[in-house]
């Protein structure tokens, strides 16, 4: 399998691409729209800087070259969505060229641009008729077009991620599929194995979720095996996804020939973009998930799954980091946090807000008071369920009486309480039932209110018993 | 040079209906836009780069939020609406 994808995302500027109109979700129908954005004649469209510096912090986020100098392009088509019958886009001098967004199993998938453009109005086809509104006519996109780098469907879908955990993290789109504010066109073709030419290709059109990706690339994967090993050609053509049916179709009709006759849009002037603005746009960029996944494995020695789940999203690592600070075990933080918060936030919508009630500065109190052996590893996780439910602090929930370990006297106390309480226990161990030790010293722990150290317990009962 | 078939292909994209008998005129006229043109890139010039007649670049507008028009503004000029949409109908 050969893929490409170009991804359409829109930027979460304030206002439209062109003009002052609000970029709001929804409303009224035609109530975000003004004569620049419906494309009225004698009207004259004005780049919104803040496009371009989304764009390009979009760009740096994917390791992409920052153009000196971009140019807009009119692409030509006669379709209800578009009302000046042409949509301002870039072909001949995008915004950023080249980049790549790495997999987790070390390919990189290279990016040819990203150019900027303006979105087209949703149509509502009803009894044949089509309901145009344009409140997301000029909206600002960004297309990201890679090159046909991937190879199988999981990689298809790690890119997908990952481009929307990078463009989350930056903050230039909230990157939700289900609104429209991600989507994705996919090219495919197949090879024989080890062929290095490529086959020819289909693009299916506009898809607004990962599992539909998957589901159609295999789809369309299985589609032209069959057709070529039974003899036949693939046509190259635009096709639909039938979320359903789970197949695709073909989409153009002939009258909808590619030519888009594109040329340079004479409204908009040429934009210059100096070395020095894209290095302020560089310094504004947060750590980047994939940079903060290396320190959590490489620096703090987090298992790969944590610093998976950790990084995720921004909210989830900003989190963690604040409640690592200053602790010995961040894999302790990280425990607690997917252990026990996570299951708080149980939706990945809850993962992405990650509104818990406990702060990362209360985890942070707690976790500082088991590493420094004041409380024992049951309390802690006990006191951080409380947390969570009541949102108060560790110490709310802990008293003096429960901090500081045993001293040996104590804890020898406890112990030989323990044997002599349970003679049962006690003739079970001795007749060789080794997990009759448990049951000692959780009379140990629960007499000791969790502040025993439990290895400790077990040596001190062994020796005991002799 | 400009042919009949492209003539036909421009209308066809542009969704335009032209008449049989007006394809040699309009495939004329189309011939003598792009001869004009060809005259002024023959023309000589300097070698410095040239972008547009008031040499500029950079217009931006800031990203500050305008109040936009009313639909009933927006759909003065649809040639059909309904429900605060434009209106395409189905001409097959």
């Amino acid at each position: 399998m050969v893929s490409g994808f170009e991804t359409h995302i829109e930027l979460s500027t304030k206002t439209k691409i062109f003009c002052g109109c609000t970029t709001q979700f929804g409303g009224e129908p035609n109530t975000h729209c003004c004569p620049v954005c419906i494309g009225l004649p004698g009207t004259l469209p004005v780049l919104n800087r803040e496009v371009v510096r989304f764009a390009i912090k979009a760009g740096l986020a994917v390791h992409g070259e920052i153009a000196r100098v971009a140019k807009m392009d009119r692409k030509n088509y006669c379709y209800p969505d578009l009302s000046k019958a042409y949509q301002i886009s870039q072909l001949y001098a995008p915004l950023i060229i080249g980049g790549y967004v790495e997999l987790s199993n070390g390919r990189k998938i290279r990016l040819h641009h990203i150019h900027i453009e303006e979105d087209a109005g949703k149509l509502i086809h009803q009894h044949g008729d089509t309901y145009v509104d344009y409140n997301r006519g000029g909206v600002p996109l960004i297309e990201i077009v890679s090159e046909p780098d991937i190879r199988s469907i999981d990689e298809a879908k790690e890119y997908v991620e990952r481009l929307q955990q990078v463009m989350r993290a930056i903050g230039v789109s909230d990157c939700k599929m289900q609104e429209g504010s991600m989507r994705c066109d996919v090219n495919i073709s197949v090879r024989p194995e080890g062929s290095d030419k490529f086959g020819t290709r289909t693009e299916i059109k506009n898809m607004n979720s990962i599992n539909n990706i998957a589901k159609a690339m295999e789809y369309e994967y299985d589609r032209q095996v069959d057709l070529i090993e039974s003899g036949g050609k693939v046509v190259q053509e635009t096709l639909r996804y039938d979320d359903a049916t789970g197949t695709t179709s073909s989409m153009r009709s002939k009258e909808d020939a590619h030519d888009y006759r594109y040329f340079r849009d004479p409204d908009l002037v040429t934009i210059n973009i100096s070395r020095e603005e894209v290095e302020e746009l560089r310094a504004e960029l947060p750590e980047l998930p994939a940079d903060r996944y290396k320190r959590y494995t490489a620096e703090l020695g987090l298992p790969e799954k944590d610093a998976a789940l950790l990084t995720k999203y921004r909210r989830i690592s900003d989190y963690f980091d604040e409640a690592c600070e200053g602790v010995k075990s961040p894999k302790t933080v990280s425990n607690f946090i997917i252990g026990q918060i996570f299951r708080r936030t149980e939706t990945e919508a809850d993962k992405e807000i990650f509104d818990v009630a406990v702060s990362p500065a209360a985890l942070n109190e707690l976790v500082k008071l088991l590493d420094s052996g004041k409380i024992r590893n049951n309390l802690a996780k006990s006191t951080l369920e409380k947390m969570l439910d009541t949102g108060k602090g560790a110490l709310e929930f802990i008293s003096e009486s429960d901090m500081g370990g045993l001293d040996e006297n104590a804890l020898l106390e406890l112990c030989r309480n323990a044997v002599e309480g349970n003679p049962k226990a006690v003739d079970d161990y001795k007749n060789g039932k080794e997990k009759a030790i448990k049951a000692l010293v959780g009379n140990v722990m629960k007499n000791s209110r969790g502040k025993a150290d439990a290895v400790a317990a077990e040596a001190k009962i062994k020796e005991l018993i002799g | 040079m400009v042919t009949r078939e492209d003539v036909e292909n421009i209308a066809l994209l542009s969704k335009l209906f032209v008449p049989e008998e007006e394809l040699d005129e309009l495939t004329k006229s189309m011939q003598d836009i792009v001869d004009f043109a060809d005259a002024i890139n023959n023309a000589p010039a300097s070698d410095e780069g040239f972008d547009n007649i008031n040499n500029l670049s950079n217009v931006f507008r800031e990203d500050e939020v305008v109040e936009s028009f009313p639909s009933t503004e927006i759909l003065k000029n649809a040639p059909e609406q309904a429900e605060d949409h434009f209106l395409v109908r189905n001409r097959e």
